[in-house]
């Protein structure tokens, strides 16, 4: 059996999952100041379901812990220790107050510039002790083609400063983009401890339940990871949300079709895309906190509007407002909202249908329009909104930039081949956005728990990126912030840095425990260079990259409809 | 504040061979200081993905012998498209200027193509003027070329045009290719004056090149009052540049974009790689995106290093008031000519293709309008790489000029097409967008869509 628990922004779902149906669905308010026993208390109601003797293989928890202990700034006071050398003005790295910014230079090739100064990271750590901050994100430019400065600096505010936590940017991600490397370890710094008291607790829980289930996180590309590596990356577990109703929509239709998924909750809308039965990248990485950051992510676009949007008629018009107030008419609610819309306007007969139509025809009387009327111009508007939106989205994934003749010559293209509606209020809403988009409609059942069902079966993911540039002996590795001199690379061809990145894969994966996946993985980069000088070849750079890709796991066989 | 558009297509599947300058690494390490910089996801920057330019956009500037499809990459295509997209973003209000970084390169190109010379088979500098003229009706332009080498193909192909004034410094043509751009050739008899060239000695510095900037280029566009400036970004000025020799910066060219303040500037030659294109590129996008470049600078940058001689100064300040002159009596030549002529101007040039090592000759008359510049008439001959001997005759009309000329310039392609003279006679009729080309042996007409 599989459990897959997904806490929202109102609800954390829960359910059971075995045998092509789900047993059971568990659904309880979300309550932001106690993560973990919401979450435990859904997964004891799920476990309580589960028959005598039989087991349950498998967990996975899609949370928002990250997220909130950010937005609620709830995450401990952190330095960001830059080393930025040449370029950008050190302003435009100031991503909080406590950014302090050292000496040294590190090049694209990993050459030093300019050294560190010992002693001036020797007054940083004092001013830190003074300061009484206890943690420190290192983030140097091109640490991810020489870690030497990050490593040094880390060393010296150890010996100085023992009690500072420190995390360097470069075991955190090895791509090229330091702003977002830095990012990336501030915020990991920032709730790294927070996090690894989560994973004790549900670790501590789990003992008390069971031994020998396996626990994963879901990150927020749509792939799991297991609990105990996720100390190591704790911001890869954001907007999971997001990610596990794509999941959903990927297992409930199961397909190599080109869809657009539509998660419609209470008072907002993320719109997703499954690209030849892949959930589309952002291809710029996660936001957090208005920084660009090095997790990579499900492009979402989130919009404010779902089925308890309140409408209200105002300065001469009806408009749909973002707050909710309650939950639609029909489901028992004081106002009108965009479900009632919906459900009396194309007669859908949820819920209490007579009270949608008492509330719409308030509204009806307040703006002297036609019943009728009013359920029109609310349907357009949220058709139009989802709508625009979409083509937004595809319009930005046509246009994302291209390095090679080749991908400008082969223009990409997207064309839909349906709407999947996720979420209770997609019922009414889809048909007629896909009516709009001139596609059908897909929509399950089990589109109310889809997103805790993505989440159960989704599989674990893995990117690995390796740089290597033979002339300096150089070989970097991502994930593990391997960045070392490699003595035996000088003759290598495109298919031996093929097979070196495959073997990273592989020994990752295993670490993973990913062992089932590994075949099924795919190439997304590949590049190569020769390096001229003068007139002859004195080596090559390549930039792979090898990944297992989102999907869903082998025990998964699919839903009974 | 709109943002600076910048279009990066480094080209990583293209080279002209695999040893060659004009490579894939080229803009490997640029692209890796810009990503690392993360100058891209700056709320001032906005990326563009380049497109392919139409062949009507090519054919509007380049006579391509014998055609495009023959003689052109889709890399071509994409570099010039990519200049397109910038213009496109910059006349809708979109970004407020706008860099195009893109490989191969352009400014070599002349009208008449044969094939590559100067690394460069067409001029995307001048695919997008003639585009915004069309397109946007856009009438005065000026392109400040900041390339090391003269850009003889721009310069050409608006050599008659009084509406484009094309600006060079570079290093002196006769230490370098191609070996023009000396200060004579300053612009056909009815266009004189909107062609101006500064050949600078070689191991000039940032004095010397600024020098130029503050006291003949801002006051020739202070004057000149274009709509739009180009910039022919060329990086090959730098003082590491393997190709050239001269002693400009990093630093150097930031200011000097800070100054010259282009709408578009379009990357041209810089082929030291390692030690100057990634920090010129970042200073040219920081300078046109308003940001602080005075953090940028090469590894190996000292300020001590490079410092300008007197002796150049002087003759640096004695090439600007010259040129400044002549620009600002260019109308006195202009008349001049008009009444010391007959009806057609005629020029003789040899033209020879580095690259693909083509020589190629070139009979050109231009009708001596009373009012306008005239229509140009080219008579080419060339043997091409593969062999086979082109003789072409390509007629030019301008987008500025009169009907009498328009006319003419149709009624001479409609003669012309009935001999067996030339191989091919083409029309390019800008006024009508209409580009036609005719094939004597099969006499087949074809039209340019």
């Amino acid at each position: 059996m599989l459990i897959g628990i997904d806490v929202g922004g109102t609800f954390t779902d829960g359910v059971l999952f075995a045998g092509q149906e789900v047993k059971k669905a568990v659904k309880r308010p979300t309550d932001n100041n106690n993560l973990q026993t919401v979450i435990l208390g859904v997964l004891d109601d799920l476990l309580a379901a589960v028959p005598a003797h039989t087991k349950v293989q498998r967990i996975v928890l899609s949370t928002t812990l990250v997220t909130n202990l950010l937005a609620t700034g709830k995450g401990q006071r952190t330095a960001l220790i830059m080393i930025p050398g040449y370029g950008l003005p050190h302003q435009a790295y100031q991503l909080s107050a406590d950014t302090f910014f050292m000496k040294g230079a590190i090049d694209f090739r990993g050459r030093e510039i300019e050294p560190l100064s010992a002693a001036e990271i020797k007054n940083l750590a004092d001013q830190l002790k003074q300061m009484g901050i206890k943690r420190a994100a290192v983030a140097g430019k091109f640490s991810n083609r020489n870690r030497n400065h990050e490593d040094q600096v880390a060393k010296i505010l150890k010996e100085e400063y023992p009690d500072l936590d420190v995390f360097l940017s470069c075991d955190i991600s090895n791509r090229l983009n330091f702003p977002r490397r830095a990012a990336t370890a501030y915020f990991t710094a920032m709730i790294s401890p927070e996090w690894q008291r989560f994973v004790d607790e549900v670790e501590r829980a789990l003992q008390q339940r069971g031994e020998g289930i396996e626990v994963h996180v879901l990150k927020a590309d749509g792939g799991t990871l297991p609990l105990e590596t996720s100390r190591y990356f704790p911001c890869e577990t954001i907007f999971s949300g997001p990610a596990a109703s794509t999941m959903g929509a990927l297992a409930l239709t199961m397909d190599k079709h080109n869809s657009l998924v539509i998660d419609i909750g209470g008072t907002t809308s993320d719109l997703a895309l499954l690209v030849e039965g892949l959930p589309l990248q952002a291809s710029r990485g996660a936001q957090l906190m208005n920084q660009y950051t090095h997790v990579q992510a499900v492009s979402v676009r989130s919009l404010a509007i779902g089925g308890d949007s309140p409408l209200i008629y105002k300065n001469g018009r009806i408009d749909i407002l973002m707050d909710r107030i309650g939950p639609a008419a029909c489901f028992g609610g004081e106002t009108a909202t965009v479900t009632d819309a919906f459900n009396y306007g194309l007669s859908l007969q949820q819920g209490d249908a007579s009270r949608s139509e008492a509330y719409l025809q308030k509204l009806a009387q307040a703006s002297s329009l036609d019943l009728d009327d009013v359920c029109t111009i609310v349907i357009q508007q949220v058709v139009n909104t989802l709508v625009e939106a979409t083509d937004d989205m595809f319009k930005e994934w046509e246009n994302e930039p291209a390095y090679r003749v080749w991908e400008v010559v082969h223009q990409r293209h997207f064309t839909l081949d349906r709407v999947v509606g996720i979420g209770a209020a997609a019922h009414s809403i889809i048909p007629s956005v896909a009516n709009s988009l001139q596609v059908e409609p897909f929509l399950h059942n089990y589109a109310d728990v889809a997103n805790a069902l993505g989440a159960a079966v989704a599989r674990p993911t893995l990117a690995v990126y390796l740089h290597l540039d033979t002339a300096r002996s150089l070989c970097a590795v991502e994930p593990g912030g391997i960045v070392e001199e490699c003595g035996d690379i000088d003759k290598y061809q495109l298919v031996d840095a093929r097979h070196l990145a495959m073997k990273y894969l592989y020994q990752l994966g295993k670490e993973r425990g990913m062992d089932d996946y590994l075949d099924d993985h795919s190439i997304f980069l590949e590049e190569q260079f020769n390096l001229i000088r003068g007139w002859d070849r004195n080596g090559r750079i390549f930039d792979i990259g090898a990944q297992v890709a989102p999907g869903l796991i082998t025990e998964y066989q699919g839903v009974r409809r | 504040m709109k943002p600076t558009g910048v279009l990066f297509f480094p080209a990583f599947d293209w080279a002209i061979s695999p040893t060659h300058p004009e490579r894939e690494e080229r803009l490997l390490y640029t692209r890796d200081q810009l990503f690392e910089e993360g100058i891209m996801d700056l709320p001032e920057i906005r990326e563009y993905k380049p497109r392919l330019a139409e062949p009507i956009d090519i054919g509007a500037v380049h006579f391509v012998v014998p055609d495009q499809k023959a003689s052109l990459l889709e890399a071509h295509f994409v570099a010039a498209g990519s200049t397109l997209v910038l213009a496109d973003a910059y006349m809708k209000g979109e970004i407020k200027n706008g860099f195009a970084i893109v490989r191969p390169p352009g400014h070599h190109a002349m009208t008449v193509s044969h094939g590559n010379r100067g690394f460069c088979n067409i001029n995307n500098e001048a695919i997008m003027i003639e585009y915004l003229r069309h397109k946007y009706g856009v009438k005065r332009v000026a392109v400040i070329d900041t390339d090391v080498h003269h850009g003889d193909g721009t310069q050409e192909i608006y050599y008659h045009d009084p509406d484009v004034l094309y600006v060079s410094f570079h290093q002196d043509g006769r230490t370098l290719y191609p070996g023009t751009g000396f200060m004579d050739e300053a612009g056909g008899p009815l266009a004189y004056g909107t062609t101006i060239n500064v050949p600078l000695m070689p191991k000039t510095t940032d004095a010397g090149i600024h020098y130029v900037i503050d006291h003949l280029v801002l006051p020739l566009l202070e004057e000149f009052k274009p709509d739009l400036v180009v910039n022919s970004a060329g990086q090959d000025n730098h003082y590491t540049d393997p190709l050239a020799d001269m002693r400009f910066t990093a630093q150097g060219y930031a200011e000097l974009n800070h100054k010259l303040a282009p709408h578009i500037a379009v990357l041209e030659g810089g082929y030291s790689v390692e030690t100057a294109l990634p920090y010129i590129n970042m200073g040219i996008i920081m300078a046109m995106a308003g940001m602080d470049y005075s953090n940028l600078r090469e590894p190996d940058y000292a300020r001590e290093n490079f410092r300008e001689s007197f002796r150049n100064l002087e003759a640096i300040k004695k090439m600007t008031e010259t040129q400044l002159n002549l620009f600002r009596h260019r109308q006195d030549t202009i008349d001049k000519n008009r009444r010391s002529q007959g009806e057609f101007f005629s020029e003789y040039q040899r033209i020879f293709y580095d690259t693909d090592y083509i020589h190629e000759e070139q009979q050109m008359r231009l009708r001596n309008c009373p009012d306008c510049c005239g229509f140009r008439m080219l008579e080419s001959t060339a043997q091409q790489r593969n062999g086979k001997l082109y003789r072409v005759l390509c007629i030019s009309v301008p987008i500025n000029c009169c009907s009498a000329c328009h006319d003419q310039g149709a009624e001479v392609y409609q003669e012309m097409i009935r001999y067996d003279r030339y191989d091919y006679v083409y029309l390019q009729d800008r006024i009508k967008r209409e580009y036609r080309s005719f094939n004597t042996e099969k006499a087949e007409e074809s039209i340019i869509k």
